[in-house]
């Protein structure tokens, strides 16, 4: 498999692809919240569409091209939307960013003006416990998505 | 440790079919096994390089793959099976739907499985492939309790068979929030209005109210060819909440759902 655009030496097809990014990789970004698909935090994108990791085994990725938190921006050179959360203080714990990063870049990818539905379908997998949700959408419509009114 | 095979072709499918527990996106299958529930070997089906088309328009009938994914069917499908679609955006999350499947969705049977009453009220048929030669059954007969199929262990489901809709159709899920939310009750109907506003062809399936999802018949035949009155309407709610059957469960009262499936129905004629 293809993670963040380089090949992947592939591990044991039965362990979750959660556990090949985090513990085989080192790529820590994607969380277990949960483990049972409910809060997105381990959300990575699997052919450009989010996926919660903790339910993809890696041998069903196959040739997938994996994008991880990791793959979106670094701390020297900040995605834009990684750069709308800090500006709009849409991150407290943490836990749930990286999902959240994950899961937006990737409906921006797809479209970048999206509307409030669209952001809302996009989101609507990645639960956040600190926020109250709408610093995270001032993050996104900062970074391009049409206002809620 | 649990073994995944995946197959890249129909006849290398049948060579281990059978042998394990078929598995599509796994979004339920895999939260059951690491609530417990043991399976030597998976087989995953969504690999197969000869497996049907996702979407294939014939006459009158639409050919869903079993293993479209739910995020896919919910554009191919919005224009010509709008409660397919409109169950398809309300399940779940974006995450789930990006794996989770159709087939999956039927094969996991769960009395709440919300892709089931749109496709019960449509009549759809499921293709079932086996290692030779392969049979259909109805959807509405795939299901015979929470978690179980007909399905044999050598069997998978290939393909949705789905009659066009003659009038209208539509779909509605009561959960606990606006999405990542099993349903509490749903609904989904058919129905096709005459110039005079009588409804024909009546089918009204429900969801999470019986170990299966159910139609109401009585509650069918109470509108069929007349316009929805409120006596009429009257009239197929209490057939309604006869014929129901739910349980009392975390998520809600055997009291709430019973009076939610006619709140559904009254919705549903309003719209």
């Amino acid at each position: 498999m293809r993670v963040n655009g380089q090949l992947a030496e592939t591990g044991p097809s039965e362990e979750r692809l959660l556990d090949f990014l985090r513990e085989r990789l080192g790529l820590t970004g994607a969380k277990e919240g949960c483990g049972m698909g409910e809060c997105g935090a381990c959300t990575v994108l699997m052919e450009g569409e989010a996926v919660c990791s903790c339910l993809v085994l890696v041998g069903q990725v196959g040739d997938a091209s994996i994008v991880t938190v990791e793959g979106l921006g670094a701390p020297e050179l900040l995605h834009p939307f990684q750069q709308a959360v800090v500006d709009a203080h849409a991150t407290q714990c943490g836990f749930c960013t990286p999902g959240v990063v994950v899961s937006v870049a990737g409906l921006l990818m797809k479209d970048p003006h999206p509307e409030p539905d669209a952001v809302l379908q996009a989101i609507e997998g990645n639960l956040c416990r600190c926020t109250g949700y709408a610093p995270i959408f001032q993050a996104v419509e900062a970074a391009g998505a049409a206002p809620r009114l | 440790m649990t073994q995944l095979v995946v197959p890249s072709t129909v006849a290398e499918l049948g060579q281990v079919i059978g042998s394990g527990r078929v598995i599509a996106g796994g979004t339920d299958l895999l939260v059951q096994m690491r609530a417990g529930r043991e399976e030597e070997r998976l087989i995953d089906i969504t690999n197969l390089a000869d497996g049907p088309s996702p979407v294939v328009h014939r006459d009158g009938v639409v050919e869903v793959s079993a293993v479209a994914s739910i995020s896919s069917v919910i554009e191919a499908l919005a224009g010509r099976l709008p409660a397919i679609a409109a169950a398809a955006r309300v399940f779940g999350s974006r995450q789930i739907r990006n794996r989770a499947t159709i087939g999956g969705n039927l094969a996991n049977a769960s009395p709440a499985a919300d892709m089931v009453p749109p496709l019960v009220a449509a009549g759809a048929e499921a293709v079932v492939q086996g290692r030779v030669g392969s049979r259909t059954v109805l959807v509405s007969e795939l299901s015979t309790g929470p978690g179980t199929t007909v399905l044999e262990p050598e069997e998978w489901i290939s393909l949705l068979r789905v009659p066009l809709p003659h009038g209208e159709e539509g779909f509605l899920k009561l959960g606990g929030r606006a999405a990542m939310a099993i349903s509490i009750v749903s609904l989904a109907w058919r129905w096709r209005t005459d110039t005079d506003g009588n409804l024909h062809d009546v089918r009204l399936a429900f969801g999470a109210v019986a170990p299966t999802v159910i139609r109401v018949t009585e509650a069918e035949a109470a509108i069929e060819g007349q316009r929805p009155t409120p006596d009429v309407v009257n009239k197929a709610v209490s057939a309604i909440r006869r014929s129901v059957r739910p349980i009392d469960d975390i998520r809600a009262s055997a009291w709430y759902r019973r009076q939610v499936a006619a709140d559904l129905f009254r919705y549903a004629v309003d719209a």
